[in-house]
């Protein structure tokens, strides 16, 4: 039994119960998002809401990515507490080597057509060499990094051969579970990251600090 | 939109930290699992109704990829062979086990050049502490059972114990040890 979830399942009959518990288990720990066809309580509103009130315990929300397919992530309000808080935030190297990640492998394509939509998955992979050259981190450090983000799911290694050193990392599963405002926030920061002196930049920018003077 | 509840803000704090421990005297967030050994505790998930991130396999639902699956559950085994000492007790707490008895017991259930296989199995040994199977410290050279052992249900650990018994036991091992 768990005492935290038991007071939302308990209304329900053995078979529901079940149902809600493994949507649950799924969406938290699948790599990717779940078909909604297989679990009853993602594809019954009520259920499904069930499932999120389950989330929403520990700061969990449902996120549709797809016409038929959900997966969880942080709920924004709980994401920018956490991202606030010291303990929460990846070591400054790891933040480095996955900005030079997203910047290879989705805001270069991006900017070339390559990826068009939103998505922050990709077929580009940022080349280990460039990451090398790029990321003013030791190799160890790097290394560390590395082994760091494929370990969270927040970047994968893809081989473009039978060669380890011809492939290279792309955004990992971790970026499917991005809210619609995480999404959003992301992209500005790649901007802010890629061309701090764009005009994009400087709206950024100026809407940010508008925005912290309507909040004080 | 109603107040962020601290409870659940607590909750989802543990869960970022995951495998990093906090002194043993701090509260674990209600609703969690807390896992201890005498200076430090984690705080872990405690799934409902006993379900384990296994209910994936009844659905053909993939997991979080995993660096290395192989390797990772050799060098594993050979931890757990080292610091699972008394077989009929559960693995965690376990008993620190050095470094150089793991990577000798890893050795014997691998094959191939010695120094390559030593480099990897650190490499695996590292990721397995980066997400708590195992405790690692290579400065003193000792390996221990990670806490997420404790979420091994009772059932799933036979053929675990099975499996071990007939792997080389570590090298001080003295058979009388032997669980």
């Amino acid at each position: 039994m768990n005492e935290l979830l038991e007071p939302l399942l308990r209304p329900y009959d053995d078979k529901r119960r079940a149902e809600l518990v493994a949507a649950y288990m799924a969406v938290e720990h699948a790599a990717e998002p779940v078909p909604e066809v297989r679990f009853p309580a993602l594809r019954e509103p009520a259920l499904r809401r069930t499932v999120e009130r389950m989330l929403g315990l520990s700061g969990r929300t449902l996120i549709k990515t797809s016409p038929a397919h959900w997966t969880s992530g942080y709920s924004d309000r709980v994401r920018e507490a956490l991202a606030a808080d010291p303990a929460c935030a990846l070591p400054v190297s790891d933040r480095a080597v996955l900005t030079l990640v997203l910047i290879h492998s989705v805001a270069i394509p991006r900017a070339e057509g390559l990826l068009t939509d939103d998505s922050w998955l990709s077929p580009y992979p940022a080349p280990l060499e460039e990451l090398r050259r790029r990321s003013q981190l030791t190799i160890s450090e790097l290394e560390g990094a590395l082994r760091r983000l494929r370990a969270a799911g927040l970047v994968a290694h893809v081989k473009a051969g039978p060669d380890e050193a011809s492939g290279g990392y792309v955004p990992g599963p971790q970026f499917h579970r991005l809210t619609e405002a995480a999404r959003r926030r992301l992209q500005e920061q790649l901007i802010l990251a890629a061309g701090p002196d764009s005009p994009l930049a400087a709206a950024i920018r100026a809407r940010r600090r508008g925005t912290g003077r309507g909040r004080a | 939109m109603t107040d962020l509840d601290p409870q659940a803000l607590a909750r989802a704090r543990a869960r970022v930290v995951g495998a990093a421990a906090m002194p043993a005297e701090e509260p674990v967030p209600a609703g969690l699992l807390r896992v201890a050994d005498r200076e430090r505790a984690w705080a872990l998930p405690a799934w409902p109704d006993g379900a384990t991130p296994a209910v994936l396999e009844e659905y053909q639902i993939a997991p979080m990829p995993l660096d290395r699956p192989g390797p990772a559950r050799r060098a594993l085994a050979a931890a757990l062979r080292c610091c699972w000492r008394r077989l009929d007790d559960s693995p965690w707490p376990g008993e620190a086990a050095s470094l150089a008895d793991v990577l000798e017991v890893h050795a014997a259930i691998t094959r191939g050049d010695e120094e390559l296989k030593r480099r990897w199995a650190i490499g695996d040994l590292r990721r397995l502490a980066d997400t708590g199977w195992l405790l690692l410290d290579e400065k003193a050279g000792v390996v221990r059972s990670g806490p997420r052992t404790a979420l091994w249900s009772e059932e799933s650990l036979a053929p675990l114990r099975a499996l071990l018994r007939r792997m080389p036991p570590p090298p001080a091992a003295s058979p009388g040890e032997e669980g």
